[in-house]
């Protein structure tokens, strides 16, 4: 369960972001999650909504978007989205030669004043 | 509070060596961290570069991103969640390849033999090598009671209700514990497959510790644990005649995971394939 202190970590940084920038109140905030990077995005958003209370972001709207990673079938060569690290085509149920991103994870923006 | 470990309160941890019990709680957590965040620079950007790896999305953005909040702007950050724990881990690194200690993270599920192993390790390196131990569990000084008196220092982190240990709680266990040149310093991460992966703490090799007990099917379940790992040990051998464990098979799995993975079978208790394990740390050292 380190979606937990990720969670704590968002927060963190968040914090540092808008007092270096001024900001008193967040509004929005969007998180990119992979699905290779290790993150389970439900648990993780549950997480964020625990340890949010008596924060800036208690009001905030968390959108987490999950990006998909992509595997090149060994067989076919055709790349296919790969929602987990075994994920094989859905064609020939071979495993990918290559795989390209889902490891994302990153605070991608705020909406804030 | 979390209902898929119980986690707590992660941020509170301790770190004590076995001979000062439980006294001095740490909660360093409000980490002081100087280091230059590096992330200014990204502002602004409208990334447009990089992304290759961005084709896949299915992202369904619900993106109301204008319901009314007056003079609120969007605001690029961009910066990677675990961006912290890495930094930290490059220092931790940093500072154990300045100092030739050769760093290695020992991780497994609960009861594959990470202790013992350690045990007899310390017991047969020692005193041509200096040995030392960072132990991580929840709770107890146990393990690292058990490292003392196998002959090497230890320091132990108590996670409390975490279930990993982090870069920062090392740079911590580092302060209270000096490991001089040249030593071998062995962190036991917190027994568990799943979050210790994630954090990168600054070791030179990651070490993933199975045994005959478990499933053949470990690697697949917890691929990346295996995926992230240098090193695999296969313990308890001595008990391959009386359970399903099938050796091939669990290799071919973590190799299907990770080609580079390098497979020693052992058995702490009978010493049979210990040499062998001796020899690759010999060889990390020299490398």
């Amino acid at each position: 369960m380190h979606e937990l202190s990720l969670a704590l970590e968002v927060i963190d940084l968040v914090s540092k972001e808008t007092q270096k920038k001024s900001l008193s109140r967040v509004f929005e905030m969007e998180i990119e999650v992979g699905t290779l990077s290790g993150v389970e995005a439900e648990t993780f958003q549950s997480a964020l909504e625990m340890v949010v209370k008596g924060t800036l972001l208690e009001d905030s709207k968390i959108i987490i978007n999950q990006t998909f990673a992509v595997g090149t079938c060994s067989d076919c060569q055709k790349d296919f989205n790969m929602k987990e690290r075994m994920a094989t085509c859905p064609d020939c149920r071979s495993y990918p030669s290559k795989i390209i991103g889902g490891d994302q994870f990153r605070v991608v923006s705020i909406l804030a004043e | 509070m979390c209902d898929t470990c119980g986690c707590n309160n992660p941020e509170e941890y301790k770190i004590f060596r076995p001979s000062e019990h439980h006294h001095d709680h740490e909660h360093e957590h409000s980490h002081d961290h100087e280091h230059p965040h590096g992330h200014e620079h990204h502002h602004g950007h409208k990334h447009d570069h990089d992304h290759s790896h961005e084709h896949g999305h299915s992202h369904d953005h619900d993106h109301d991103h204008h319901e009314d909040h007056g003079a609120a702007k969007v605001i690029d950050l961009n910066i990677g969640i675990m961006t912290q724990n890495n930094l930290l881990a490059e220092r931790n690194r940093g500072y154990f390849e300045g100092r030739n200690v050769l760093c290695l993270n020992l991780v497994s599920s609960p009861g594959s033999g990470k202790t013992t192993i350690l045990e007899k390790t310390i017991q047969a390196l020692l005193p041509k090598e200096k040995i030392y131990v960072i132990e991580g569990d929840q709770q107890t000084a146990r393990d690292a009671e058990r490292i003392e008196q196998s002959g090497a220092p230890a320091i132990q982190i108590n996670t409390g209700t975490g279930c990993h240990l982090d870069a920062n709680m090392i740079q911590s266990a580092l302060k209270k514990m000096e490991v001089p040149a040249g030593s071998v310093l062995f962190i036991e991460n917190v027994g568990n497959l799943v979050c210790p992966a994630m954090f990168d703490l600054g070791e030179q090799k990651r070490v993933v510790v199975i045994s005959v007990t478990e499933g053949d099917d470990k690697p697949l379940k917890y691929p990346y644990m295996f995926q992230s790992s240098q090193l695999c040990l296969i313990n308890k051998t001595d008990l391959l005649p009386y359970v399903d464990f099938d050796v091939e098979k669990a290799s071919a799995n973590a190799r299907q995971l990770n080609p580079n993975l390098e497979i020693i079978l052992l058995s702490a208790r009978s010493g049979e394939g210990m040499q062998e394990w001796f020899d690759w740390i010999s060889k990390q050292k020299n490398e």
